[in-house]
């Protein structure tokens, strides 16, 4: 079931077409990857997701409704631009940010010193948030995103500013809420992350979606696979266009990019007759060429 | 409506558990309690204070008359003068060592002044007094009008006159004031019914301008900290605006309110708790207030602050910092100055037409209107008036700001043009 549902939706700026046709859908229960490079439409739209501003066309339902004030209330968001209260105490702060998704302050007390605990940030609680470190206060904004239980959660660029330690255990809090039913929309530049966590992703660029669906399929489709050799002797046969489309020779290794008609089987049967192989590995493209290449298009 | 409470509650409790507001509240019940007791406590106690006074008259007919009034004009509770005066006798020339002794006894405290008075007071109108303190007015012109009265009354017997007939017949004549209002005619001081009125509109005038300005900083620094993205995915931006502007309002309401009581109970109880320490205590420099005035400055606080706050806030949403707010809020300001200085031009006549007018254009209504109500020179209909004409204006204006509000608030950079700023209003 769809918890979010993008129909044709346009946004236009004075000068620019921020958001063009856009069409999305996300499952429950799973993390789906929003992506795009710099200004291709992805705080507008999560903007509009957020009601915060109208599209000049086309629908947004959540949860099978169309989107309104209290819409938003199930729905918890963590801008790329973060911003908290300084003279608040940290404590205040997070149950505030619950009063305003419409959870009064004795309900989220208790929810808001468990997620202290689990983010380390206990011995914190009585503190203004101008006295904690960026990190923490990037932690503090992500409790305060999720404090009101939300069935979609909307995190923009949630890792950068954390040492790896950090973006290690705020994972696995994504991946915990995850687990237990949430849908979590992950807005990044960073593929490796997007990889590991996400199952379906929608790529947008120029306010376009130019890219959508399972990862795995994805990168199927995404033209040929790459093979990683490593060996010894004299490999003249990857000058032949017949055989080998590209290669690019690292010393160490060559990456081989097949002609269209040969498997790597073909490939590797070929190879063991003229050259000692010592490593032969068929990958997949990395979604980092992927988004290069689509952007690029 | 939650969500609302929500927001004023945290602007609320921010700015009242601030410094600079904890500060400030305490400061005005602290300079009322000083300005009312410390001048009755001092006074109470300069009474104490005996003096040593010496007199050389070589005229011969000024001392007694002169010795007689000083002793007459300061004495204790019991009844006793403060002024000891003595007369210096002195033999042939021997008048020069006398003086050195007399500066000498000044000198070390034993005398707090000697007056020398000869023959010039009748020809150049002038004597001398000598000490070691020649600032204390109360004491220089006590002596001059009590010598004065002693020479014109050696001069008009001297010309056959009877002082005391001439007395009588040239007696200053003093002028009594009444208020008329609907209840009648009272007896009222014009002096303390003007300078009450100054205080109170200058409070006014400062409150409206510093709870104005916070509305504005709030509004840009939640801007530049960026955390209105957050607060607007949850309110609306119309919420937002009202939740600053009242929780900042409550804020003034609460000092306001505090100043109030501090000012009642020093009136009402003030005088006795004095009289416990101080028995010479009489009046407190604070006079008491109706309960009507401290209502009109409630109300013409809250209209005031309404119709600037919201134009503040408006404005707040326009700028990315309070350096570039500097240069956007002096029309703001220019309205809130100009009604403060056509105060001065209508004060003496509160009841003039062009009092009236200024007084309902709803900009300087709050301090022009609570002035004149303050010197009691308003028909009802007017203050109804007035407050339906400054209703309907925060009406517009909460329209004019909120829509420059919702679209100010989310945008960076360059600071709207006013063609820009029309079209923001109409969007």
């Amino acid at each position: 079931m769809a918890i979010l549902k993008l129909k044709q939706i346009s946004k236009a700026y004075e000068e620019v077409h921020a958001v063009k046709e856009l069409s999305f859908s996300v499952d429950k229960g799973q993390i789906f990857g929003l992506l795009g490079p710099n200004g291709a439409g992805k705080t507008t739209t999560i903007r509009m997701i957020m009601d915060i501003i109208k599209p000049d066309s086309g629908t947004i339902e959540i949860a099978g409704k169309l989107n309104s004030g209290q819409q938003r209330d199930k729905i918890g968001y963590l801008p790329e631009e973060r911003g908290l209260y300084k003279k608040m105490k940290v404590i205040d702060t997070i149950t505030f940010f619950g009063e305003i998704k419409s959870k009064p302050a004795r309900q989220t007390q208790a929810a808001a010193v468990q997620w202290l605990e689990k983010l380390e940030l206990l011995e914190w609680r009585d503190k203004k948030v101008e006295e904690l470190s960026k990190g923490m206060q990037q932690k503090l904004q992500f409790i305060c995103t999720i404090i009101h239980n939300p069935e979609l959660i909307i995190l923009d660029e949630p890792f950068s500013g954390l040492d790896p330690v950090n973006t290690n255990l705020l994972k696995d809090v994504m991946l915990d809420l995850k687990n237990t039913g949430a849908t979590i929309i992950f807005s990044t530049h960073l593929m490796e992350q997007v990889e590991k966590l996400c199952e379906n992703i929608c790529l947008i660029n120029k306010g376009a979606s130019i890219l959508q669906g399972s990862l795995k399929e994805i990168k199927k489709g995404f033209g040929s696979n790459r093979i990683r050799m490593q060996y010894e002797g004299a490999a003249e046969f990857l000058k032949d266009q017949s055989l080998v489309a590209q290669y690019d020779d690292y010393g160490q290794y060559v990456e081989i990019k097949p002609a269209d008609n040969v498997s790597p089987q073909q490939l590797l049967k070929y190879a063991i007759d003229r050259v000692n192989v010592l490593e032969f590995k068929v990958s997949e493209p990395s979604l980092n060429e992927i988004f290069i290449k689509a952007v690029k298009n | 409506m939650n969500k609302t409470i929500a927001l004023i509650k945290r602007e609320y409790l921010l700015q009242v558990k601030s410094k600079g507001f904890i500060i400030g509240t305490l400061l005005l019940p602290l300079f009322i309690l000083f300005v009312s007791f410390v001048p009755a406590f001092l006074a109470n106690m300069e009474v104490e204070k005996k003096a040593n006074i010496a007199v050389i008259d070589t005229t011969g007919k000024i001392y007694t008359p002169l010795s007689v009034a000083l002793q007459e004009s300061r004495k204790d509770k019991q009844g006793n003068s403060l002024y000891n005066v003595e007369q210096v006798t002195w033999s042939g020339d021997s008048l020069g060592i006398k003086k050195e002794e007399l500066n000498a006894r000044v000198q070390n405290g034993e005398l707090f002044a000697y007056i020398e008075v000869t023959d010039s007071v009748f020809i150049k109108n002038s004597f001398a007094v000598y000490s070691k303190n020649i600032t204390n007015f109360d004491f220089y012109s006590r002596v001059e009008r009590l010598m004065s009265d002693a020479v014109k009354a050696i001069r008009m017997n001297e010309s056959g006159l009877d002082p005391e007939l001439v007395n009588k017949l040239s007696q200053w004549v003093k002028v009594q004031t009444f208020q008329v209002d609907e209840k009648g005619a009272s007896e009222a001081s014009g002096m303390a019914a003007y300078g009450l009125s100054y205080v109170m509109v200058f409070i006014l005038y400062f409150a409206l301008i510093m709870y104005g300005a916070y509305v504005m900083q709030g509004v840009i620094e939640d801007k530049s900290s960026r955390v209105m993205e957050v607060i607007l995915s949850s309110v609306k931006p119309y919420q937002l605006m009202a939740g600053k502007i009242i929780g900042i309002g409550a804020t003034g309401l609460t000092q306001f309110f505090i100043w109030i009581l501090s000012t009642v109970l020093v009136t009402t109880f003030g005088l006795v708790i004095a009289q416990q320490f101080a028995p010479g205590i009489s009046e407190l420099a604070i006079p008491s207030l109706s309960i009507w005035t401290y209502l009109a400055f409630i109300a013409y606080f809250l209209l005031g602050f309404f119709l600037y706050a919201t134009l503040y806030a408006g404005l707040g949403s326009m700028v990315n910092s309070s350096s570039e707010a500097q240069s956007v809020q002096w029309p703001v300001m220019m309205l809130i100055v100009v009604a403060f200085l056509l105060m001065f031009a209508i004060i003496k006549t509160p009841d003039s037409t062009l009092a009236v007018v200024l007084s309902l254009i709803p900009f300087f209504t709050p301090l022009l209107m609570f002035m004149r109500i303050m010197l009691n020179a308003v028909p009802l209909y007017q203050v109804i008036l007035s407050i339906i004409i400054t209703l309907l204006t925060i009406g517009a204006s909460i329209w004019v700001s909120g829509k420059i509000f919702r679209v100010g608030i989310l945008m960076y950079g360059k600071r709207p043009t006013l063609p820009e700023l029309l079209k923001w209003i109409k969007y």
